[in-house]
């Protein structure tokens, strides 16, 4: 396949079959392509630059967004680091407590201990 | 006339010199850039690091500590971490001082730091304590409240749900976080744990945000829980029973241990006085802080009967059935002007017994058995003999290794020191003339009666990890230190020195309680001699029925009860604990 551009720069098409027939003298072949594609516009530098230009504002669009939702998960990291080490210290509180309520001294203390009496004498099941 | 052509020639001189000079420009450009991204790379890489990274310390938690209770069925908690809070203020945001003083004073009245108040006002300031030591819920309360420019700190204190019990044996952990006496001084590293880091940009709250390539995350590694061998109930009961003790005999100090001879565990070791460890701040004596059962070397008086029969019965210098003559009660030597006599309660026989060396506690029959160790007199093999005894096999003058901060090793005079004389090793028979601590008393006197095994005394039983003890083997420090059939034999001679003597009748029937008084003088530090205005009262002994469970000493300081110390002031509360333990750790009678 071949594409070549006009002199006058617009879209024409031509068959080459009879052109290269008439100049080569050539035997055309199966799927051999006879027809050249050529645009009428055409792309410069310049709208390349500008194309190559958005394309990475793009990419660093999409790259910025990335990394804001990358940081959100710091909030959501702290937030939970937060809530556990209120949770924690809401254990350690209700630990503190329950040992308190039955520390010995407070058991000892109490009206039901001091109201017990040693044994007088002890007996052994076994020896 | 400029013509066309000097036009365009000049126009083209213009953009020519134009054009150099924005390339002038654009290469300095370059140049600058150059510098600063390729040869001050690092140093603006670090400069960037160092106004977005944050270096934060992950404080990690200090283990609790707990005892055992029921024999060790039950886990306790002694030593437990509490969040607490610092109030502060940033004046400078304070909005309204007064509302702040009211409100903080309402809700934290006991926590208040009064300083912090009068710092509201000074606007330059930005930061000022207003309360610290405050509880989660009086800061949820503070926080609710809204008050401009007053924020939370979060802190953590260690709170002690029994109260004062063990506290000397405990220690306690100062505002830097360093743990001070006791166990928390001595395992300080174990229980601190080790901070971990975190390296990494934050925003302007300082809340790591999860970006950066060089973010450094170490976390922290908590300190471990710690399980004693104490028990509780043991603890409380030898606590209360000194506290008594010491009350009746009008004693200033005293001390209790409780050990368990077949494993050198601790069941109790107590003080008196004692203290708050909640409050070690409002301690104005800090010797109250010690220990005294490892800190305190003392003339351990004639409870050391005991362990100087043990080495002469091992040592072959004498025998159960030796015999010697005792008839003036007293032993004069050469080099002393004064001879060494028993106390009144001596028979003075003819032919004293081993028994009665321990039953009526003879300085004359201790004196004998290190003569015998000499061959009959106290000579160089004497010494020698007794010093390897003490030293080598009791450990006298050696640190024990108990996980306790402060522990001292006491003082031994070797026979080879200039005052290593005689009469000192004559004094050191029945404990007087060397210091040694009640732990290193009780450890040589559990491994005499044990069957000759020296455990290391400990406090720890292990860790406690995931709700489970991980218990720690008792140590053997020595084996057969001493052969198995002369501990039995030193074992009955205690039994029955006391069975025999004053405090016998107050054992149960078909337990075997054995022990020793011990009362001796102390030196006055205003003379330098010994005082007989006051003493030391000791008490050592051993319990159980078929073999010894608990091994007891008792220490009782400057009683004003008539008699000796030993007997008078410690014998009674080592008979209560005695009596009690029989009980709790449900030793049945032997059927002899």
């Amino acid at each position: 396949m071949s594409y070549f551009r006009t002199q006058n720069s617009a879209t024409t098409f031509s068959s080459s079959r009879r052109q290269r027939q008439a100049t080569a003298n050539r035997q055309w072949q199966r799927n051999q392509n006879t027809v050249a594609f050529a645009p009428k516009v055409s792309l410069g530098p310049v709208a390349h630059t500008i194309i190559i230009a958005l394309l990475v504002a793009i990419l660093g669009l999409i790259y910025l967004s990335q990394v804001t939702k990358t940081s959100s998960y710091g909030y959501e990291l702290d937030r939970q680091n937060t809530e556990m080490a209120t949770l924690t210290a809401e254990r350690q509180g209700l630990e503190i407590e329950n040992a308190r309520l039955q520390a010995l001294s407070r058991v000892a203390d109490s009206s039901i201990a001091k109201s017990m009496v040693e044994p007088t004498s002890t007996d052994y099941a076994t020896r | 006339m400029q013509t066309n052509q000097d036009y365009y020639r000049t126009v083209g001189l213009r953009s020519t010199i134009l054009w150099w000079v924005v390339v002038f420009f654009v290469f300095i450009f370059i140049l600058r850039l150059f510098y600063v991204q390729v040869v001050r790379n690092s140093y603006y890489v670090e400069e960037a690091k160092a106004s977005q990274v944050t270096k934060l310390t992950i404080f990690p938690e200090r283990g609790n500590i707990y005892a055992v209770d029921n024999l060790g069925e039950e886990i306790v908690p002694f030593v437990l971490n509490e969040t607490v809070y610092t109030v502060f203020a940033d004046p400078y945001e304070v909005k309204n001082a007064l509302e702040v003083r009211n409100v903080v004073n309402e809700i934290a009245a006991g926590e208040i730091v009064e300083t912090g108040f009068d710092l509201l006002d000074d606007k330059k300031l930005r930061y000022a304590v207003l309360a610290r030591q405050v509880s989660r819920p009086q800061a949820e309360m503070i926080a609710k409240k809204e008050l401009a420019g007053v924020g939370l700190q979060k802190g953590s204190r260690r709170v002690y749900p029994e109260g004062i019990l063990a506290s000397q044996l405990l220690g306690f952990v100062d505002n830097e976080g360093i743990g001070k006496y006791g166990l928390e001084g001595y395992m300080d590293k174990e229980l601190g744990g080790v901070p971990g880091r975190l390296e990494t940009v934050t925003d302007v709250r300082r809340i790591p945000l999860t970006i950066g390539d060089d973010n450094v995350s170490q976390p922290a590694l908590d300190g471990s829980d710690v399980v004693l061998s104490i028990d509780r109930s043991v603890q409380f009961k030898a606590e209360r029973l000194l506290r008594e003790g010491l009350e009746r005999s009008k004693a200033t100090k005293g001390s209790i241990l409780v050990m368990n001879p077949s494993n050198g565990r601790i069941l109790a070791m107590a003080n008196y006085p004692t203290y708050d460890p909640a409050k070690y701040t409002e301690v104005d004596d800090y010797a109250v802080f010690q220990n005294k059962t490892v800190a305190y070397p003392y003339e351990n008086g004639s409870v050391m009967k005991t362990l100087t029969m043990g080495a002469g019965l091992d040592s072959g210098a004498v025998t159960v059935n030796s015999t010697f003559a005792d008839g003036t009660g007293c032993y004069k030597m050469e080099e002393w002007p004064k001879a060494i006599c028993n106390v009144e309660d001596d028979p003075k026989k003819a032919a004293a017994t081993m028994l009665d060396v321990l039953r009526y506690s003879l300085n004359t029959g201790v004196i004998y058995v290190l003569r015998q160790m000499g061959g009959g007199t106290i000579n160089d093999q004497a010494r020698n003999t007794l010093y390897s005894y003490f030293h080598d096999k009791y450990r006298y003058g050696q640190l024990t290794g108990v996980e306790q901060d402060g522990e001292l090793a006491g003082t031994i005079i070797k026979p080879t020191d200039q005052e290593g004389s005689s009469i000192r090793y004559a004094n050191m028979t029945f404990g007087q003339g060397m210091d040694n601590t009640m732990i290193q008393t009780a450890s040589a006197f559990s491994m005499i009666i044990n069957g000759g095994t020296y455990y290391k005394p400990t406090l720890v039983r292990g860790t406690y990890q995931q709700g489970q003890v991980i218990e720690k083997m008792p140590e053997v420090v020595a084996s057969s230190v001493i052969r198995a059939d002369i501990s039995e034999q030193i074992r009955d001679l205690i039994w029955q020195g006391r069975k025999t003597g004053f405090f016998g009748k107050n054992d149960p029937e078909g337990f075997k309680v054995g022990g020793k008084t011990g009362t001796s003088q102390v030196i006055d530090p205003k003379t330098g001699r010994y005082s007989d205005d006051n003493s030391i009262g000791t008490y050592l002994g051993f319990g159980g029925s078929n073999s010894p469970e608990y091994v007891i000493m008792v220490r009782v300081d400057d009683a004003k009860v008539p008699g000796y110390a030993g007997t008078s002031a410690a014998g009674p509360i080592f008979n209560d604990m005695s009596n009690w333990l029989l009980r709790y750790l449900n030793v049945l009678p032997s059927a002899g």
